[in-house]
């Protein structure tokens, strides 16, 4: 028998393609049936929101910011907000940093059960996604009573929150908790030890700590990995060094930790919600700040954790009402720059590929911007 | 339940013994509108509501659609989302991959002018009409799914409506 | 390590290549010399009361008279961060790759190479990623960048 003579080659996935979570573009090199080698091609939702931001009064800046990372929007609206709080020294009262803190716990749930249900679809068990869409439209009904969105809230301004919560909020606040609680069982035990699911997540998908940290990998992700890092105790802002909560973490950096991971985290959100409702002042929403108000000259980068990682904006101010520079930091960037770090050299499959994609949690526009 | 417990009982009162008569262009454009399949095809923020709205609450199946992943399969683009000028030749590009009778939904604010992105933008694509035609468009920001499903709805409506001999003149 | 003995410590050692600067506001910032770069960012990582190893954020910004370059970086252990920038002409302008020292900021140098036009040395990849594939309308962040079908926001 003559001697078979095997090459690479190349296949293109995407950018249209439903697992990738909108439009990223990933040039494969195969061998046979195993991936030798990705190359990630982005900037198909690159819309230019950093040079949109710099035509804008800080007020301005905010609905676009909204765009930035529309899973989480409310945290890229407190980003925004923080960083141009410490430029321009503005304080923000009480009520309001609870009101922040309230917000900003249940879009996290909301962003995991989205998580929670794409995965399983790339996975191929529909019932998870409507499982986890189900129990997210709980938490949309709470912004939509709040601030009259369900998507892009423009919730957190420049000096507080835009609007208090209606009296009805509290008690389906919990309520909405209570019944997330509950579920998170039932979620897991759909998936935690279903064969097919194992097969899928177990083992696949490593993600050394060292490589993490080295390509600046955040969040979940880095979390999942074994380094407990976490800017909510690390580097706190806004109240969240009032509140008692922990930080998991898991060893193994596999695709079955990170997703394990965002189910505890939920379970921490939700201590986190239930002691800030207790807790929640009467008082002022919003400090004095002008509409159109001028922060002094300076410059400052500010981060806080969002779902994906570690979400940073640098604002740089000439004295005027508009920022000289936005600068946009998100998660998924560094998390899709070290794809190829995870998957070259190990013989995945394209399915595999598509798992691992899907457990990292990147989505396009914080990549793009 | 009240309606399909009755309806054995309406069609026995049908004279003759449960005869109809249509014409093909009804029956047709009745199937077609009842079974609209629509290209996967998020880009952006509306991508998130397109999935609520085919998720447990307001449950796109109820319109006879049903998600699909190729262009091939598929009669209908829901453009949600921003298209950038990088995008823009993919769309043209599946949109001619699909088959005829097709149609395009255009789903929120970036899709029909640019939406916030009109100005100092240097990447978006200000509409889409001028790439693919388009049927329906729903304004939002994103639109609510009430809204989509309202578009789906006049879509519906548009396509029972049309002639046999529209398609001949093409 | 408080923020005032972060920026004493950092002015303190490191020969003094990196200046204080007082229009930072929250955290510490500080100004080198871009041919001290790739020196400073191996210093900053391997000192060990330091240990600079998260590399946050790279931007570029156009102040209309010259290019500045800012790097944020982080620590995971210690929990400290500091901003480190320095300034470069507008023509030709230059910087060096610290791929070597973060391995994460390889897309961010393709970045601002991409939207700025400033050139990364021994980077390797730079490759046009952003932009739309047929391009040819320069680099779009820079303040006195203009095409036919941009437009403006009126002001209110």
């Amino acid at each position: 028998m003559p001697d078979l003579r095997t090459q690479e080659y190349m296949v293109n996935m995407g950018p249209h393609h439903p697992s990738t979570h909108g439009v990223c573009r990933l040039i494969l090199t195969m061998d046979g049936e195993k991936v030798v080698d990705i190359e990630p091609v982005i900037g198909y939702l690159h819309r230019s929101l950093e040079k949109v931001c710099e035509n804008r009064t800080y007020a301005q800046c905010i609905p676009i910011m909204d765009r930035f990372e529309y899973v989480t929007s409310m945290s890229t609206n407190q980003v925004f907000s923080l960083a141009a709080e410490r430029l321009a020294e503005i304080e923000v009262p009480e009520r309001a940093e609870y009101l922040r803190v309230i917000m900003l716990e249940l879009n996290r749930i909301a962003s995991h059960l989205l998580f929670y249900g794409t995965t399983a679809m790339d996975c191929g068990a529909l019932t998870p996604f409507l499982y986890g869409l189900r129990e997210r439209e709980l938490i949309i009904d709470l912004f939509e009573m709040t601030c009259g969105q369900r998507l892009t809230y423009n919730y957190i301004w420049v000096g507080g929150v835009s609007k208090d919560i209606p009296p009805e909020f509290e008690p389906k606040c919990r309520e909405a908790i209570k019944i997330i609680g509950e579920k998170l069982d039932d979620y897991q035990g759909l998936l935690n030890e279903n064969p097919i699911w194992l097969a899928r997540m177990k083992d696949v998908g490593i993600l050394d700590p060292d490589l993490a940290i080295a390509w600046g990998v955040s969040g979940p992700v880095l979390r999942a990995s074994g380094v407990k890092y976490d800017l909510r105790k690390d580097d706190p802002y806004s109240i969240y060094d009032k509140f008692d909560f922990d930080i998991p973490t898991l060893e193994a950096g596999d695709n079955f930790d990170r997703y394990l991971l965002r189910i505890e985290e939920i379970k921490q959100s939700i201590r986190i919600i239930e002691q800030a409702l207790d807790g929640l002042p009467e008082g002022p929403i919003r400090g004095k700040v002008k509409a159109n108000f001028k922060p002094p000259e300076g410059e400052v980068y500010c981060r806080i954790e969002n779902s994906r990682g570690e979400m940073g904006v640098y604002i740089r101010s000439d004295g005027s009402k508009k920022p000289l520079r936005v600068k946009m930091r998100g998660g998924s960037f560094n998390q899709l720059q070290v794809l190829p770090e995870i998957v070259r050299g190990k013989g995945y499959y394209i399915a595999d590929l598509v798992a691992i994609f899907a457990t990292l949690d990147i989505i396009l526009p914080e990549v793009d911007r | 339940m009240g309606l399909i417990k009755k309806l054995p009982v309406y069609s026995e009162k049908i004279p003759g013994g449960g005869l109809v008569t249509t014409s093909v262009e009804t029956v047709l454009h009745f199937s077609q509108a009842c079974s609209l399949w629509y290209l996967l095809f998020g880009t952006a923020c509306c991508a998130i509501e397109l999935m609520c709205t085919g998720a447990s609450r307001y449950d796109f199946d109820r319109l006879g659609m049903i998600f699909r992943a190729s262009p091939r399969q598929s009669d209908l683009i829901i453009a949600a989302g921003t298209i950038t000028k990088k995008m823009a030749p993919r769309l043209r590009k599946l949109y001619d991959q699909m088959a005829e009778p097709r149609y395009v939904i255009a789903m929120g604010g970036c899709t029909i002018k640019g939406g916030p992105f009109y100005y100092d933008s240097y990447a978006v694509e200000k509409g889409i009409d001028h790439i693919v035609p388009v049927d329906i468009y729903i304004p939002g920001c994103p639109p609510r799914p009430e809204s989509l499903l309202e578009g789906c709805i006049h879509l519906q409506e548009k396509i029972k409506k049309q002639k046999l001999s529209d398609w001949q003149e093409k | 390590m408080t923020r005032e003995e972060l920026k004493s410590y950092v002015e303190g050692h490191f020969d003094g290549k990196l200046k204080s600067l007082d229009t930072g506001r929250y955290d510490p910032i500080f100004e080198i010399q871009p041919s001290d770069l790739i020196t400073v960012a191996k210093a900053l990582r391997d000192d060990e009361s330091l240990k600079m190893d998260f590399l946050c954020n790279l931007g570029a910004v156009d102040t209309c008279e010259k290019l500045e370059v800012v790097y944020s970086v982080a620590s995971t252990t210690k929990n400290l961060r500091l901003d480190f920038k320095f300034s470069l002409p507008y023509d030709n302008p230059e910087v060096d790759s610290i791929k070597e020292v973060w391995p994460g900021i390889d897309w961010y140098e393709r970045e601002i190479w991409e939207l700025y036009g400033i050139n990364v040395r021994n980077h390797g990849n730079l490759k046009q990623f952003l932009l739309p594939d047929d391009w040819d309308q320069g680099n779009p962040m820079r303040k006195d960048w203009d095409a036919p079908d941009f437009i403006r926001m009126p002001e209110v």
